[in-house]
């Protein structure tokens, strides 16, 4: 969340981080080829239907963004540079932007305004049947969107928005063709993606591989790679070899305890970044089954305090991340993270016992839902917390099931889950209000959670709301608490995205695990 | 004869409708693969816009009806995860497992028929026990486990071989080896119990009698006579080789029907799963029938009870 003076000032410095500049002039004739090997591959590759980590991986690479997180110069992503929209700006409820001009589509298309018109559209992603229905969560409160020139277009919102910028760096901000992706549909242009990135997709079998070759008539000049095959390698032992054998010049997810092994290797290099992404547990908090303990708040604060979540993240990460204490206290949060906020519910095995006591709970067996190898570390977590929990007379039973359709059917008592924190950088809109709130599909889905509370709701609509930094302050912190006095859910720890790469490269990292193969975060040395 | 062949076609036709139906049932009430298919986040609208796309929502019997008549027809469909034609989806990748199928198939044969032979005619002796322990290893140690201790010794340390995926013949070698160990084994233990069978029967001795040489009596006696096992096991596991190689093709990353079976499954893509394991049926059946034909080939017996 910015205010409207820095968002100003972003949009000043932005000009100074045009990103035509800081991609390399390669010579296009004697570009290497990259290997790539992944442990999976998304099914579809459309913006918004292929959301998923393996895909966010990829996309840069072919798709651009409106609005770009400069993470050279900020390692948060906290400053924002033109990317395909050069320039913009709020007037009330209205803002403006303004279009690179110049820039082609891989089937050699001009982009235009249409085109980004049709990308943020309602038919698209907001009306009443959208081509990508997911749309609708980052598109709250959009209520008009229009082109106003071949190269400028405006969107109009229920209330001033100031983070309409920081909304397009993420996946609704990616461009698509309007009349290809007519043409085709949204099943087809997931299979057959074209957008206005470094490199054009030319194969894609989703269980397989997906091929890029280098687009040259890419508006920031040739990319610096000739092919980038993205080779799917389910086999961990299988992608190290490969690596070390150099038949690959990137891995990647590399188990925890086997980053130390990989390391010895001679030219190979370990990349770890901390991902805007937690995994965490949901109680739920319904009484369904109707005789659900978990409706008793003092039986979740009870399990929460009994868990000693530093040590288990000491003990499976090996201090490469952290558990965050207070929930929502993001340090990528940046001035709404306070180092000094309290602990509500420390690590306390005497006070867990104590909350225990003034429950009803008996004894009773608690089914905890967890997808098998999902979030990594996560059964093994598991494990040491149901024996913690055991010390102070919660019965859990973890049950490892193999997919969230499964997760999903009742009866259960507490679920597995991730949020992210990166939909507005710099803001806790996305995990406290988006992903709790009333529409949120923990909310609302056949499988829900919890119902939230009036208060909640009410908390939320004024955090929602408010522009000001401070006031917004002042209401997330209010809306926090109210969260925390119900305690729906428990932040276990900060992903931690990895991957490696053969000597010879020098790349960068992104804390939401994309891997950039151009400008300043690839460079062949 | 033609009571004999209608009879094996009622069987065939009986067989594969069942399992296409087992498959129905057990992909239907194992999880709603909608969910699987939309991902962990997506809106319940969404998964109704999914539902509704590929007619999910129908009753489960009109559901049956389409799809049988579908299967019966030789339309398997498209493939919910990417749009196209399960047809195509498994015509690319079957070239792939036969590949490597027929090259640890062919390995095992020759490998593990000389050896029970071998085995067979030097009973009790030190390359008996050394060739049956080995093949019981072979039996018994786990394709993935081998399959990973190969990548770690060829494409780690030693830097032979390629890791995983195709390309060349090369990349082809850790995976028909993994393969073909199993199948060696399996075959070393029956050739070795078949041919001690017959070793003992009259009319080997009869032939040794008659002057006839001790490898003749052993290749173009004993052998044919031992086939019959032998023969039963070969068919079976060729009928499994379409689908067999499901856990060397995931380790080696190799494009094949099995890694296509686990990624379907995996995502509920219930469209390929039917086809998959319509054609793995189809080719059992198939197997089993050559299986059939072959007794009567090499016993004129059965030729005549037929």
């Amino acid at each position: 969340m910015f205010t409207r003076r820095e968002v100003g000032n972003l949009i000043l410095g932005a000009g100074a981080l045009s990103m035509v500049g800081s991609l390399p002039k390669a010579n296009a004739a004697d570009r290497p080829s990259l290997n790539i090997a992944v442990d999976n591959l998304w099914a579809n590759m459309a913006t918004i239907n292929g959301i998923s980590t393996t895909s966010r991986r990829i996309f840069p690479n072919f798709y651009d963004n409106l609005v770009d997180r400069d993470y050279i110069k900020d390692e948060n992503g906290l400053i924002f540079a033109p990317k395909l929209a050069t320039k913009w700006e709020q007037k009330g409820n209205i803002w403006t932007f303004t279009l690179r001009e110049g820039v082609k589509f891989h089937d050699g298309t001009e982009m235009t305004a249409e085109d980004a018109v049709f990308t943020l559209s309602p038919e698209r992603l907001w009306g009443a049947k959208p081509f990508e229905p997911r749309g609708k969560t980052f598109t709250a409160g959009f209520k008009r969107v229009e082109a106003t020139g071949k190269y400028t277009f405006e969107i109009e919102t229920e209330r001033p928005d100031p983070n309409m910028p920081s909304k397009l760096t993420g996946y609704i901000g990616f461009v698509v063709p309007k009349k290809y992706y007519m043409e085709v549909g949204v099943d087809a242009f997931g299979q057959k993606p074209i957008g206005t990135g470094p490199y054009k997709v030319t194969t894609f079998r989703s269980g397989e591989i997906m091929v890029l070759d280098a687009f040259d008539d890419y508006w920031g000049g040739p990319p610096p790679v000739k092919q980038i095959s993205w080779k799917i390698v389910p086999e961990f032992a299988a992608r190290m070899a490969g690596l070390v054998s150099k038949e690959f010049d990137f891995i990647v997810n590399i188990p925890t305890d086997q980053e130390a092994a990989l390391e010895k290797y001679q030219g190979v290099t370990l990349k770890r970044v901390l991902a805007d992404n937690y995994p965490a547990l949901a109680f739920n908090t319904r009484p369904d089954p109707e005789d659900n303990p978990l409706v008793d708040p003092n039986l979740r604060y009870a399990m929460v305090q009994a868990i000693d979540m530093n040590a288990i993240v000491q003990a499976l990460f090996n201090g490469t991340t952290e558990h965050p204490a207070v929930p929502f206290n993001f340090k990528e949060y940046g001035k709404f993270y306070d180092p000094n906020l309290p602990v509500k519910l420390p690590y306390d095995v005497a006070a867990a016992k104590a909350l225990v006591a003034k429950t009803k709970y008996k004894g009773e067996k608690l089914l905890w839902h967890i997808t098998r190898q999902f979030y990594p570390n996560y059964e093994a977590a598991a494990e040491i917390m149901v024996e913690q929990w055991r010390e102070i007379g919660v019965n859990v039973e973890a049950q490892i099931l193999d997919n969230f359709e499964l997760v999903y059917r009742r009866p259960y008592h507490m679920m597995n889950m991730s949020m992210s924190s990166d939909f507005i950088p710099g803001d806790p809109y996305q995990p406290l209000w988006l992903d709790w709130g009333p529409t949120a599909s923990r909310s609302t889905a056949t499988w829900k959670t919890w119902d939230p509370s009036p208060e909640f709701i009410a908390l939320g609509k004024k955090f929602d709301a408010t522009t000001d930094f401070e006031e917004r302050k002042k209401a997330y912190l209010a809306l926090s608490e109210e969260w925390q006095r119900i305690t729906p859910g428990y932040y276990l720890w900060k992903s931690v995205y990895n991957c490696a790469h053969r000597a010879g490269i020098e790349f960068k990292f992104k804390p939401n695990g994309e891997m950039r193969i151009y400008g300043d975060y690839f460079k062949f040395v | 004869m033609t009571r004999f062949w209608v009879l094996k076609i009622l069987r065939t036709v009986l067989t594969l409708w069942f399992v296409v139906t087992f498959v129905f049932v057990v992909l239907r009430t194992s999880g709603d693969p909608v969910v699987a298919l939309v991902g962990a986040d997506a809106t319940p609208e969404e998964v109704e816009q999914f539902r509704q796309l590929w007619r999910l929502d129908d009753p489960l019997w009109i559901q049956y009806f389409r799809y049988v008549v579908q299967m019966a027809t030789g339309q398997f469909g498209i493939s919910y995860r990417d749009g196209r034609e399960v047809i195509d989806i498994i015509a690319e990748r079957v070239p792939w497992t036969l590949i490597l199928g027929l090259f640890s198939y062919i390995g095992a044969i020759l490998i593990g028929v000389p050896a029970g032979i071998i085995a067979a005619i030097k009973r009790g002796s030190t390359f008996d026990n050394l060739i049956m322990a080995t093949a019981v290893f072979g039996f018994a140690l786990p394709n993935f486990f081998l399959g990973i201790l190969m990548i770690l010794l060829f494409s780690l340390s030693l830097q032979w071989l390629p890791s995983s995926g195709t390309g060349t013949v090369l990349h082809l070698i850790m995976p028909a080896i993994t393969l073909a160990t199993f199948t060696a084994g399996t075959l070393a233990r029956f050739t070795r119990s078949a041919m001690l069978e017959v070793l003992d029967k009259l009319y080997i001795r009869a032939a040794a009698a008659k002057g006839v040489g001790y490898w003749k009596r052993i290749i173009f006696h004993a052998l044919p006579n031992a086939s019959i096992p032998l023969v039963t096991i070969i068919g079976l596991n060729l009928g499994e080789l379409i689908g067999g190689a499901i856990v060397v093709e995931t380790v080696f990353a190799w494009p094949g029907v099995g890694r296509l079976l686990v990624t379907a499954v995996s995502s509920r893509d219930l469209a390929v799963v039917q086809g998959l394991v319509l054609i793995m049926a189809v080719t059992m059946v198939l197997a089993n029938l050559v299986v059939d034909l072959l007794y009567g080939l090499l016993d004129p017996r059965i030729r005549v009870q037929n």
